[in-house]
């Protein structure tokens, strides 16, 4: 029997535009798995190769009736498994440890001490993102090897058909077969024991798509281009306003400076301190001082002859104003309080710490003083460049913006005492910085130490100062203040041949 | 209809040289089909349902309230303390990221091992898999703090700040296995529903589910070449599951085992917490099922030799479980280490006792009652026992949890863990979300694999 009626749709056809429907194919019904087993025996027998069996669950044993080839997907998924191990471990390999950064830097830090790559604690990410992979690839791979989702079907425009996914089992051979023949195959059909055959066809006339769908497409559309269309208007204007910051929690911590005295937060507007005295630090209790805070020994940390009466600062006049290319005027001597004209006692002063002070001298002072202590390092001849040409200089009443550095074989500065470089070198003098800071103590007498030793070398020719011994022993300069500063220098000749050519050598250091 | 079968047939009795039918009540393919469908296509459910709905719903909307308080005060609302700083929520995440483990057990393990008895029930296992997963992912996502930057878990390059996540972190590890193991169950789970999707498209009347469905089964026609990619998928997607679904709660597990917390630092940890998993999993599985066979008439499908089964399942899982809690006392005396020695007395005698001895009593002594076959197949009883289940599994992360870390190594600063109300509130609304969504599945979905319980029946056949 032959039923040729389809199931009714919404389509109109329309009368005298060419046919409305075009034949797909030939489907038979079969009332159990078994009928359909044989049916497909026989269709593949008979030659037929454009045919499927359709089933509402797997049948076992039709693959081999219908002669299916095993899928390749397994190998497919194979392929990708691969590629997740290599994303897997390359993600990880690439986040902690590279340190190049084609377009985000890794991270390529050490934590815990730990290698920067140790490949177990690598492994269940890595198994994570190859399992993940795989079951993609078997999902998506499957779909797309058995062409779904396949939305329009003329099969699922049959009526009968919609039995095959509950309790029919259906055979259908295709047109496109090289044996298809509309009447022989039905023939065929029913002598395989189909309780019925069905043509199925082809609407021709329904195949546009619902004017709804198309609206709603249309409207979809335009509504996609609204997000490029704002992000080429932004790229082309220009906002003052700050960036989007959805959750400033960052930006409203409570911070607490060191300093302080006020409230710290407000809770319910009730102001919150730390500690009663409404500070944010302890300071140490009564009659405590902190590990290596112990600066009594007045002579090594200020070069101030102990015992003698310190001049009260705040009475120091200020210093006139710096003129350009010029020396200072002089402080006030009087003010000034006893320098020490030797080391402290508390120094070894040996050749090691004139090395010392060679380092750091060409660390911290060459860069204004110059590498053999002329006054001409190069942040100070480029400084002086600048002033000159600045514009704003030229119709300036002053053009003090940059003091020339000293000399250190200036004449007001080689009769320092050891304390007064020491006191420069730790607060600074005129616009020179303090290095109190930056400098350790006995990194400074180091200073101190070369800049007197540079002094010794240069002043060889006029013999103001001749080292007695290589290595000056703090007892030695036990000798009144009236003595040449620098007496005491261990101003070898191997210290002041090398202070000529500082900058070569400096780098053996 | 060829054969004629005895409608309360018990098909938990072994006879010799015979299987013993799955499907009762000599149901047909389209009879099957009807039984399954009708749930979702009859025009409205049962009364139960729809006060089950109300209930669970209402807890789902309280459960979103409390994460929102908890987002606008900050993680203070729970009770964690130090040295406590993880107590409900990773409690509830373990609990839930388990329960999930059955569902995968069934549609791949079993599965593998031909197990036909899986088909009845491996639908509503793996929906219900899913839904864990999603309790469970919410725990770990609101405790972070700055939910705001939730996406720091994830490998995203930043703009200026040149950081990755720690890959040699567990808690990353976590992330990984979660999220891949959420993905790669709803894979499974959708895959295995898109045939059964096709028939209710096929029955559907309205418009609106013929859409729906119709949109959802991408065109299934039932096609063998079809068939055959989508059996090998369905296969290798299960050798997939099975080492992943092992790999999840052990990467759980090292959460705690790659800590040195005492009473955490132990290699025991991953065997006994799959194990706990499968145990908890497949008692969840039972209390929902019970209830929804009876609902929704789907007693011939999911029959009592169903239940039996998982109950079976129920009792080994829980001797594995009793084992591993012998095995740690006995590793935390052999290790000769004092701390971890205490740690375990601790337990037993300490400020949780309780929480200890409810453990013990429902996960190793009530489930002993399934050595009864009286009781394993009584369907009312074995949901009370694994409701006891559920309670000494919830229990037993509590004890690992919060007794390991309120007195760790540091005594000065051991604290009584108290949970607050927005604890309670949160592990009571995890629930509802938890039953909301599966009272929909149940509603608007296939709870039976209708093309795999086909494929089990007996061949109907037409004269």
């Amino acid at each position: 029997m032959v039923a040729t009626q389809t199931h009714g749709h919404h389509s109109k056809p329309h009368a005298g535009h060419g046919p409305e429907s075009e034949l797909v194919g030939l489907l038979a019904e079969f009332e159990d798995q078994d009928a359909l087993i044989d049916a497909c025996e026989q269709a593949r027998l008979s030659g037929y190769k454009k045919f499927d069996a359709y089933s509402p669950f797997p049948v076992h044993g039709i693959d081999q009736a219908m002669g299916t080839r095993r899928t390749m997907l397994p190998f497919f998924v194979l392929a990708i498994a691969f590629g997740g191990v290599a994303l897997g471990v390359g993600m990880q390999w690439y986040a902690n440890i590279a340190s190049f950064s084609p377009i985000f830097p890794g991270y390529d830090f050490i934590i815990s001490g730990k290698p920067l790559w140790s490949l177990p604690a690598n492994i269940p990410v890595s198994f994570e993102v190859i399992v993940l992979s795989s079951a993609f690839a078997t999902f998506f791979g499957m779909w797309f090897l058995n062409r779904l989702p396949r939305l329009a079907n003329p099969l699922h425009r049959i009526e009968r058909f919609k039995r095959a996914t509950d309790d029919r089992f259906f055979l259908m051979i295709e047109k496109n077969d090289k044996q298809f023949s509309a009447e022989q195959t039905l023939d065929q059909m029913q002598q395989w024991g189909a309780s019925a055959v069905e043509p199925v066809k082809l609407d021709l006339t329904d195949h546009k798509i619902p004017l709804s769908l198309r609206r709603a497409g249309l409207v979809l559309g335009l509504l996609l281009l609204v997000p490029p269309a704002m992000i080429y208007r932004a790229q082309h204007a220009t906002n003052p306003a700050p960036r989007l910051h959805f959750m400033p929690d960052m930006d409203w911590q409570y911070r607490f400076g060191a300093q302080n005295v006020g409230p710290i937060w407000y809770d319910n507007r009730e102001p919150k301190y730390f500690f009663q005295d409404k500070t944010v630090m302890r300071l140490p209790p009564e009659g405590t001082i902190g590990r290596g805070a112990l600066t009594t020994d007045i002579e090594l940390f200020r070069g101030i002859k102990a015992g003698t009466k310190i001049p009260d600062p705040t009475l120091v006049p200020q210093p006139a104003p710096a003129v350009a290319g010029q020396a200072p005027a002089a402080p006030v001597l009087p003010l000034e309080p006893e320098w020490v004209t030797a080391f402290p006692a508390a120094l070894t002063v040996d050749q090691s710490m004139v090395e010392r002070g060679r380092d750091r001298f060409n660390i911290y002072c060459t860069v204004c003083h110059g590498y053999a202590g002329d006054g001409n390092g190069l942040v100070n001849e480029r400084a002086l460049e600048l002033a000159i040409s600045s514009p704003i200089q030229k119709g300036a009443t002053s053009n003090a913006v940059w003091t020339k550095a000293k000399s250190l074989y200036d004449p007001t500065v080689t009769i320092q005492p050891v304390g007064r470089i020491f006191d420069t070198i730790t607060h600074g003098r005129s616009t020179m910085g303090p290095y109190g800071s930056q400098i350790s103590t006995r990194d400074r007498w180091a200073i101190v130490l070369y800049v007197k030793s540079l002094q010794a070398a240069r002043a060889k020719e006029p013999p103001l100062v001749t080292p007695a011994v290589p290595v000056a022993t703090p007892a030695a300069d036990a000798a009144p203040a009236k003595d040449a500063p620098g007496s005491s220098i261990p101003a070898s000749d191997e210290t002041a041949n090398k202070s000529d050519s500082p900058a070569t050598d400096s780098k053996g250091n | 209809m060829a054969t004629t079968v005895e409608h309360h047939v018990d098909n938990t009795i072994e006879r010799p040289g015979e299987r013993a039918p799955l499907v009762l009540g000599g149901l047909n393919y389209s009879e099957i089909t009807r039984t399954v469908c009708d749930v979702a296509e009859r025009p409205r459910p049962p009364r139960a349902w729809y006060i089950a709905f109300a209930i669970s719903f209402a807890l789902t909307a309280m459960f979103g309230v409390l994460i929102m308080h908890l987002f606008l005060k900050g993680v203070g609302v729970w009770g964690n303390t130090s040295p406590v700083y993880w107590a409900f929520d990773i409690v509830n995440f373990v609990f839930w990221v388990g329960i999930g483990h059955a569902g995968t057990l069934i549609s791949a393990i079993l599965f593998l091992f031909r197990q036909n008895w899986r088909t009845g029930i491996n639908r509503a296992a793996e929906a219900m898999t899913i839904f864990a997963v999603i309790c469970a992912g919410t725990f770990p996502g609101i405790h972070i703090g700055r939910v705001w930057a939730f996406y720091w878990l994830f490998p995203i390059p930043t703009e200026h700040l040149a950081l990755w996540p720690q890959f040699r972190s567990p808690l990353l590890w976590d992330v990984f296995a979660v999220g891949t193991y959420f993905t790669v169950s709803l894979l499974f789970w959708y895959m295995g529903l898109v045939p059964d999707l096709a028939t209710m498209r096929d029955r559907a009347k309205s418009k609106w589910a013929k859409i729906a469905y119709g949109a959802f089964s991408l065109g299934w026609t039932g096609s063998a070449r079809a068939w055959h990619r989508y059996e090998i998928a369905y296969m290798i997607l299960a050798a997939f599951s099975t080492p992943l679904v092992l790999s999840v709660h052990t990467i759980v597990s090292f959460d705690f085992a790659v800590s040195q917390v005492p009473g955490w630092h132990t290699t025991i940890f991953p065997p006994y917490f799959v194990a706990g998993a499968i145990f908890s999993g497949f008692a969840m599985v039972v209390t929902l099922l019970v209830p929804a066979r009876e609902l929704f008439g789907l007693k011939d499908l999911i029959t009592i030799r169903h239940l039996e089964n998982m109950n079976k399942i129920i009792i080994a899982t829980s001797l594995m479980v009793g084992c591993a809690y012998g095995i740690e006392f006995f590793i935390a005396w052999y290790s000769g280490v004092d701390s971890e020695s205490y740690a375990f007395k601790n337990r037993v005698f300490g400020w949780y006792y309780w929480a200890y001895w409810i453990m013990v009593i429902c996960n190793v002594v009530i489930p002993q009652l399934f050595w009864f076959k009286s009781i394993r197949t009584s369907p009312w009883l074995m949901v009370i026992i694994c409701i006891f289940v559920n309670i000494g599994m919830w229990f037993e992360r509590f004890v690992i949890i919060v007794t390991s870390l309120s007195r760790d190594y540091l005594p000065s600063s051991w604290t009584y863990y108290q949970p607050t109300w927005v604890d309670f509130g949160m592990l009571i609304g995890s629930f509802g979300l938890f039953t909301t969504l599966f009272l929909l599945f149940c509603r608007f979905l296939p709870t039976v694999a209708i093309s795999e319980v086909k494929n089990v029946a007996p061949k109907t056949h037409h004269s």
